[in-house]
């Protein structure tokens, strides 16, 4: 111990230089100690302080020739190559020289065995194996688009045909029923529909993973169902004086709707899908813009003719008048602002669905109080839409204008690749 | 001196406070162990389980905690002007250029900035006993050739990369004061302008090739991690009530927790000292992953941010020489720059009991690869055949307790190749049979008593080879007095010296024969234990690390204190307060002895000569 004492001090600090590259041939010769160095190592002891410990190191370290994993052969004109061949894939892989230190280090290599390769540490080896090896490119794993798709399909898939299928059972039982279990079953199925389409909301494309959805939205798209249920009846009677009992409803539109809920979100999930694929395969941006333009006009489009059909359908099955204009308006404009709420731009979209709830209501209110003595000039505007187009001219005339300011909205924020991404933090 | 009271702005990431941070027992000793200065903590947290598992106990000298998450940040739902946005697209698109400019890398040199009272080199140049006043005129004369005209290739090269750097930080610093001013940077970081603002500095001429070939996944991916590297920037700690209070911004563990300190610098002049016990940037580059334009451009964003850490800082301490050759390399000042050594127990530790069987290996440390254990039980399994008595005790994880049983069962199978358990085997090994190779689990941190003891009773200790910047499981050997055999990687020659062995990584033999030569040699085992044991109390100690910190906190008080306006009671400013030298960033006379200015901030004065 004690004759060991002032060997061990002049290491203490490291700071000066001269101290540290001393101690470093020191350890170069300890922690090499093959039989190529012997002599050198020897030299170093002398001059350099090495101990008893030292040379015992090595004699433990010497005695056995390990196999030569590591050391190049010292008469090779050449040392790095055998490096550079054991190394390769690292070093094309790496993006500058720093990349491939780190990972040398990592392999276990030290400025001592950076010596061995005739450089003065493993920075200017490393260096060198950047400059000797070529880049490569590495082909790309397209692994961005098979992520979440296979859960994916099997449950929103099936769980968008709920609201359509709970409508179509709430309408069947009402037609088999009257008086008051008919209230009953009207008033139930509203309710079922309702949660059918919030579970359905929270699966798939639909849900807004970004966002939380906004209230008022939800208040607004409730207030245009109902209106599309019952709103061009109750208009009507309003406007030849009435109400005076029960009004017609328009159960078929919203049998076609809850119906297109289907379609709606097949045409999300196939949007989501192809916009994410073409985001991996785009190089720029304006590529990608370019590529998922008539791809949103695309799959509006087939969702439009879907509900147009539906609609068709419905109107045949139940015997009953269509508005194709104020029903098909209201899908356009709910299917829309539900893909831009979905990527995260909720915004607009709300304030277009109350502005349009509020165009609406206020319809039916200037009718309603037109009633009133003096206001009667209030009911112009609606009596001469309605004379020249009908009830549903209303809804068409809320939801058209707004379901087209929708798509210009979305043919400009849809277009940008951010929306595609998934939400930072979760993978 | 040792009265001088000076308030630090302790800045950490996922350490200190928080009771699960891995760095946070050294910074709990420091600030425990510096009972004479005040210290306001400011932590950004890693998980928000962190965040549940609550603080360590805090000593009195610590004034206040300010925490903020770095794992997620809430979009504050400022939305920008016209105006706002165009400076933001501008800052943000230099940011951009500066990271996807060619050729850069991180192995600019220091290089001063003029007209700046640069605290990194006139300041700390006279610690490492260079001469300070004839290395900053140098320096900062090759940049003032650079900067006039590049007329040789040299300063051409030396001015370029200066103007690169400085175009990084001026951009950084612009989106800092976007941040400060308007608010709402979380979202516009988020927003497709920025995206866009990388994909024209990515095309633009003179970008690297690598980020020429980004594509739209990429930029995305970039623009992410840019706004998670970026969200120091959003943070209120800047103020006159937070950091710009403090006297010495101390960035506990570099890498994000050194951002809030180059800010701090930035809006209140306050002087940055960065720790680095390992290299964050060499992390990242292990880590990194990802297509090849991903990896280009972050590992150029990290390296200059790094870069501009090391510019600015005041000093820069590295654990061992390897941290300080990473720092150096990256463009760390030279004269800024010193090695602290951890603390890593205190040295009021009992003297080693002599415990040990003589037979005994003792191998701690997590096994990381598979081929680290192969090498080990094929090293053992030579050392058995010739010594039949040996018996090695594998140790590990340390740090991940859960799937302790998991990892013994692998070991276990792995083990079963090298020693099946027949009775030929076993024979004659022990009384009570058994292999000859154990594996336990001990969990906690270093220091827990069953791991000291299993440290006690090993006659030699075998450490992984894995490259750990200081090694705790080594020092913590050495400190039992313990023998040890290292492979050599990383910081393990540094540390170890001349009292333990150390062999090449990833070779049975070698470590075998390392491991015999000390099994048959019991004077020889205490000899090296007792002077490994005299060389981790003599660095390693955590008093010593209190202390040199300490010097330094009043080394760069002294250098460059902080300016702020002395006010009387009534709030008026105080004419001639501060004497007109103190603010001569650079000393006057060129003496051969130094000359120290030791402040005394109570009395009124900021500092008088002392020889």
């Amino acid at each position: 111990m004690n004759e060991r004492g002032p060997v061990a001090v002049p290491t203490a600090e490291g700071e000066a230089k001269e101290d540290e590259t001393r101690e470093d041939k020191a350890r170069e010769d300890r922690v090499k100690g093959g039989g190529t160095r012997g002599d050198e190592a020897r030299e170093d002891r002398v001059k350099g302080g090495g101990t008893r410990e030292d040379e015992a190191a090595k004699g433990a370290d010497a005695t056995p020739q390990p196999p030569a994993t590591s050391s190049p052969r010292s008469d090779s004109a050449d040392p790095v190559k055998a490096l550079l061949h054991r190394h390769r894939a690292l070093c094309e892989r790496a993006v500058d020289p720093l990349e491939i230190a780190a990972r040398l280090e990592a392999h276990g290599m030290t400025d001592r065995t950076a010596a061995r390769f005739r450089h003065r540490d493993v920075f200017s080896l490393a260096e060198e194996l950047y400059a000797r090896v070529p880049r490569v490119e590495e082909t790309r794993t397209p692994e961005r688009e098979v992520a979440g798709a296979p859960d994916a399909l099997t449950g929103w898939t099936v769980l968008a045909l709920l609201p359509g299928a709970l409508c179509a059972v709430t309408l069947g039982g009402a037609y088999l029923t009257e008086g008051r279990p008919r209230l009953v079953t009207a008033a139930v199925g509203a309710v079922a529909v309702l949660l059918g389409l919030r579970a359905s909301l929270h699966r798939g494309p639909s849900h807004a993973r970004r966002t939380r959805p906004t209230g008022s939205a939800g208040t607004a798209t409730c207030w245009l169902l109902a209106y599309a249920l019952c709103g061009d009846g109750l208009l009507g009677a309003a406007l030849d004086g009435g109400p005076d009992g029960p009004w017609p409803l328009a159960t078929a539109s919203v049998l076609a709707l809850a119906l297109a809920w289907a379609p709606a979100t097949w045409c999300a999930g196939l949007f989501a899908v192809r916009a994410r694929r073409g985001l991996a395969a785009s190089r720029s941006l304006g590529e990608f813009a370019d590529f998922v333009r008539p791809l949103l006009l695309g799959v509006s489009a087939v969702f439009l003719s879907a509900l147009a059909a539906l609609l068709a359908l419905c109107g045949a099955v139940l015997h009953e008048p269509v508005a194709h204009a104020g029903a098909g308006s209201l899908g356009a404009l709910l299917f829309l602002a539900r893909l831009l709420i979905a990527h995260g731009c909720p915004r607009l979209p709300a304030a277009v669905l109350n502005s349009a709830a509020t165009f609406e209501a206020a319809a039916l209110a200037t009718v309603l109080i037109g009633r009133l003595p003096g206001c009667s000039i209030l009911t112009v505007p609606v009596e001469t839409a309605v004379g020249a187009w009908g009830p549903g001219a209303v809804p068409a005339l809320a939801c058209g204008p707004a379901a087209l300011g929708l798509l210009i909205h979305a043919t400009r924020t849809l277009t940008r690749a951010t929306v595609h991404t998934t939400p930072l933090g979760t993978p | 001196m040792g009265d001088a009271h000076v308030r630090i702005g302790l800045i950490t990431e996922g350490g200190y406070p928080y009771a699960s941070g891995d760095a946070g027992l050294r910074c709990d000793r420091l600030v425990r162990g510096l009972g004479q200065h005040e210290f306001d903590v400011y932590a950004l947290s890693r998980s928000e389980r962190q965040e549940d598992e609550g603080w360590v106990r805090l000593p009195p000298q610590v004034n206040r905690v300010r925490t903020a998450p770095l794992w997620t940040a809430v979009d504050d739902g400022v939305r920008h002007g016209r105006r706002t946005r165009r400076r933001f697209a501008e800052a943000y698109g230099e940011l951009a250029a500066a990271i996807c400019a060619a050729a850069g890398g991180p192995v600019a040199p220091p290089v001063a900035r003029e007209g700046e009272d640069d605290f990194g080199d006139s300041g700390l140049s006279g610690l490492s006993g260079l001469s300070g006043v004839s290395g900053v005129s140098g320096v900062s004369g090759v940049s003032r050739v650079a900067g006039v005209s590049s007329v040789s290739s040299v300063s051409g090269v030396v001015g370029a990369r200066g103007i690169e750097a400085d175009r990084f930080g001026n951009a950084l610093y612009a989106l800092a004061d976007l941040a400060r001013d308007e608010g709402g940077l979380v979202g516009a970081l988020r927003s497709e302008a920025a995206v866009r603002a990388l994909e024209r500095a990515c095309r633009a001429p003179g970008a690297a090739s690598a980020a020429g070939s980004a594509r739209v996944p990429d930029l995305l991916t970039v623009a992410a991690h840019l706004e998670r590297s970026l969200r120091p920037l959003s943070l209120d700690w800047y103020g006159d009530d937070g950091l710009g209070s403090v006297d010495v911004c101390h960035a506990a563990d570099g890498g994000a927790a050194a951002l809030p300190g180059l800010l701090a610098r930035h809006f209140s002049g306050v002087p940055l000292l960065v720790t680095e016990d390992r290299v964050p940037l060499r992390t990242h580059y292990l880590e990194a992953a990802g297509s090849t334009p991903v990896r280009a451009l972050l590992a150029s964003l990290h390296a200059r941010l790094t870069a501009e850490v090391y510019r600015q800082a005041a000093c820069v301490t590295a654990g061992d020489a390897h941290v300080r050759r990473w720092q150096e390399r990256c463009g760390a000042n030279h004269a800024g720059l010193r090695t602290v050594r951890p603390g890593v127990r205190p040295s009021r530790s009992a003297a080693p009991a002599d415990l040990a069987d003589p037979y005994t290996l003792v191998r701690v440390g997590r096994i990381e690869a598979a081929e680290d254990l192969d090498c080990l039980l094929r090293a053992f399994a030579e050392i058995h055949g010739t010594e039949p008595r040996a018996r090695l005790r594998v140790i590990g994880p340390l740090d991940e307790g859960p799937d302790g049983a998991a990892w013994i069962e692998d070991c276990e199978t792995v083990a079963g190749k090298f020693f099946p358990a027949g009775p030929g085997e076993t024979e004659g090994v022990r009384a009570d049979g058994g292999r000859p190779v154990s594996f336990e689990v001990i969990g906690a941190v270093c220091g827990a008593p069953g791991l000291v003891e299993a440290y006690a009773a090993g006659a030699v200790v075998v450490l992984p080879s894995v490259a750990e910047d200081v090694p705790g499981n080594l020092v913590e050997a050495m400190f039992r007095g313990r023998a040890t055999v290292s492979p050599d990687v990383g910081a393990v020659a540094e540390v170890v010296g001349d009292t333990g062995l150390v062999v090449p990584p990833h070779e049975p033999m070698a470590l075998a024969d390392a491991c015999l030569a000390l099994l048959r040699d019991p004077e020889r085992r205490a000899r090296l234990g007792a002077a490994a044991r005299a060389r981790a109390l003599e660095l390693f100690t955590v008093e010593q690390n209190t202390a040199a910190f300490h010097d330094i906190y009043m080394e760069i008080i002294s250098r460059a204190p902080v300016r702020r306006p002395f006010v009387d009671e009534a709030g008026e400013p105080l004419p001639f307060a501060v004497p007109a030298e103190a603010h001569v960033p650079w000393r006057w006379a060129q003496q051969p002895q130094s000359v120290e200015l030791v402040p005394t901030p109570k009395s009124g004065r900021t500092g008088e000569a002392v020889r």
